[in-house]
């Protein structure tokens, strides 16, 4: 017995030694989020990340948390993965305050922090990180709306619904918001017509989405277009299929190029998808704490994507979309 | 009549049968008579189904004196497993076969688990539902399969079938499944075996009820039911998202709870159930057609909800305390 524990406490050591001189050599980068590993779009953030990890060498470690956009469990992983000691922290700032004090304590002990996927709504006045790597929600919006308008009728009534996918959470208000930014100002230009718009909260999953903004369309069969902060409405597309009503009859769209949704765009249901390239979010920064790390370069905003993406393009998109990679 | 009435009252399920009734009536009132109509109908009679079935056999388990808070995530397990396997060339009765052999597997670990180490089972399948949504993440690498829909004879669980296409196939499978397990719970012995085990354990025990066996197909038959009804919703919808069932155990222990089911075994019905998960299904989309604003749609469904458990356990009082002569 005692042996066995010996060399048991020995194996142990070996192993803690391997890794301290792992993480002493290494560059080392911890990736926190607020999203749980069943999001598809996270995994291909992550399948970004990883790769550029490989290219550079680093030892690298993505934290999801148990449920999908719980900010307690976000912030408990920041603090024990500070703990280690890490060189860079690359994070999701989907609280404007939640985060601050743990991101100020980081950089005080020398810490390379990166805002990624979602900042602080205040950007860089909003707390100490050093550069964010991401998609402006806001403006995302706006551009969605703005796309999705080139195909509105010409003359009538126009009655959009906007899908709020996680009511309450900056990601899914700020797209919703910047959708609804864009169709104020379409009412002004337009003030002899009757536009209207209403948020639902229209859920994250596709057969909950699918069921209620079924049932607002079925109710308001003259809606002109609905929005959707995620990529949730690839299954409103199937309700309408199922319904006989043709593409194009209620125009659809929303954000990131699952391929649930280059499907649907290919069967012309949805006529405007707005990219941010998760593969991006996760490679870039990591690049961005290489060359600070080794060459002291301050790290810069990139703006992953307000790309629009149209029906013409699905195509060329799905192989993509299916590897992770857009 | 009082007797009858008194009678009545004091089944639960049919105490929320009436409560149902009412607000299908408020809500058809609300809507202008769209919330009955054959559209919407057709929405709600997909998704149902679904949910139906989860609660059917966490009805029964709890009946018997146990949880299971797994079927989330088993009900994403099994398609998963399914397209998986599909895309690696197995066949699609292979494939199907070997989803419903890993929901049997689960409902086995789950019932050993509980019975071999006496643990409460609450804790066990809490613990399975981290495990088995870690493997649906994990069989698909974070990057779903797409189902390969033309191998599948889709047309057997979810096309349209009877007057007015306004059922599905899934549908009639749910009526045939609810009809057996009730003819299991109401009919024959392992349905007493199942009310006595939930009931008071010592006394089924000392009268020769293997009540260990009896659990343990309780959980085996609740996970192949939440997996069956993954299957459903992931032909219905045409894809499998690692995602797909989060939070649906507690809507299904919600659905047999409004059902009349108690918490502490041996009491409820399959009829209540089904009555339970209808009720959640149309509080959720009578809420829509009531245009509810987004920042209140989960307050006005928890609302209801907590309305209709208090509403039945105060028609049920009523019941009990309402004299009749004798």
């Amino acid at each position: 017995m005692t042996t066995r524990l010996r060399t048991l406490s020995l194996a142990a050591l070996l192993a803690l030694g391997t890794t301290a001189g792992a993480s002493a050599d290494q560059l080392s980068i911890v990736f926190t989020h607020h999203s749980s590993a069943s999001n598809t779009f996270w995994q291909a953030v992550q399948r970004g990340f990883n790769d550029a990890c490989t290219r550079i060498e680093a030892d690298c470690q993505m934290i999801f948390t148990q449920t999908e956009g719980a900010i307690d469990q976000q912030l408990s992983n920041m603090d024990a993965a500070l703990a280690r000691s890490p060189h860079a922290l690359l994070t999701s700032i989907v609280d404007d305050t939640a985060f601050d004090d743990v991101i100020q304590r980081a950089v005080d002990d020398g810490v390379i922090v990166i805002g990624v996927n979602v900042d602080d709504s205040e950007g860089a006045a909003g707390n100490a990180r050093a550069a964010f790597v991401g998609q402006g929600f806001r403006p995302a919006g706006y551009s969605l709306g703005a796309a999705m308008s080139e195909n509105f009728p010409e003359d009538g009534p126009i009655s959009v619904l906007v899908g709020i996918s996680a009511p309450g959470q900056n990601w899914s208000e700020l797209r919703g918001g910047g959708v609804m930014d864009f169709l104020e100002e379409f009412a002004a230009a337009n003030p002899d017509r009757d536009i209207s718009w209403e948020r639902i909260d229209s859920g994250t999953d596709l057969a909950i989405t699918a069921d209620r903004v079924g049932a607002y369309l079925n109710a308001n069969p003259d809606t002109t277009a609905y929005f959707d902060t995620g990529f949730w409405h690839a299954a409103v597309a199937r309700v309408l299929a199922d319904r006989g009503i043709a593409p194009g009859e209620i125009l659809l769209g929303g954000f990131d190029l699952v391929p649930e949704a280059v499907e649907q765009m290919q069967a012309g249901y949805i006529q405007v998808q707005v990219d941010q390239q998760p593969y991006m979010q996760g490679f870039m920064p990591v690049m961005q704490v290489y060359l600070a790390h080794n060459f002291g370069l301050a790290p810069a905003d990139i703006d992953t994507g307000q790309g629009i993406v149209r029906p013409e393009d699905a195509d060329a998109i799905m192989d993509l979309s299916a590897q992770g990679l857009r | 009549m009082r007797r009858i009435i008194k009678i009545y009252l004091q089944k639960p399920e049919l105490v929320a049968l009436v409560l149902l009734f009412a607000l299908i009536v408020l809500f058809q009132w609300q809507s202008g008579g769209i919330f009955l109509n054959a559209n919407n109908m057709r929405g709600m009679l997909g998704l149902l189904p679904e949910v139906a079935l989860v609660a059917i056999g966490v009805t029964l388990l709890m009946i018997c004196g146990e949880f299971d808070l797994s079927v989330g995530s088993v009900f994403a397990l099994m398609p998963m497993t399914m397209a998986v396997l599909m895309t690696q060339g197995w066949p699609f009765t292979l494939a199907v076969s070997a989803g419903f052999a890993v929901c049997a597997l689960v409902g086995l670990i789950n019932g050993m688990l509980t019975i071999r180490f006496v643990i409460p089972s609450f804790i066990v399948t809490l613990g399975m539902l981290f495990m088995a949504r870690s493997l649906t993440v994990v069989i698909s690498g974070g990057f779903p399969p797409r189902l390969q829909t033309a191998e599948i004879p889709t047309w057997l669980f979810v096309s349209f079938v009877g007057p007015g296409q306004l059922f599905r196939m899934s549908f009639l499978w749910f009526v045939l499944i609810a009809v057996l397990v009730w003819v299991l719970l109401a009919k024959t012995n392992f349905g007493n075996w199942v009310r006595a085990t939930g009931g008071f354990l010592p006394a089924a025990r000392a009268t020769g009820i293997p009540t260990a066996r009896v659990k343990i197909a309780c959980f085996v038959i609740c996970a192949m039911l939440a997996g069956f009804a993954g299957l459903l919703q992931s032909l219905r919808i045409g894809s499998v998202l690692p995602s797909m069932g989060e939070g649906l155990e507690l809507q299904a222990v919600a659905a047999a709870v409004i059902g009349g089911t108690a918490l502490t075994g041996g009491i409820g019905t399959i009829l209540g159930g089904i009555i339970g998960a209808t009720l959640i299904r149309v509080i959720d989309n009578g809420m829509v057609l009531s245009r509810i604003d987004s920042n209140w749609f989960k307050f006005a469904v928890g609302g209801l909800t907590i309305l209709a458990v208090v509403g039945n356990a105060w028609l049920r009082k009523r019941g009990r305390d309402m004299k009749v002569e004798t």
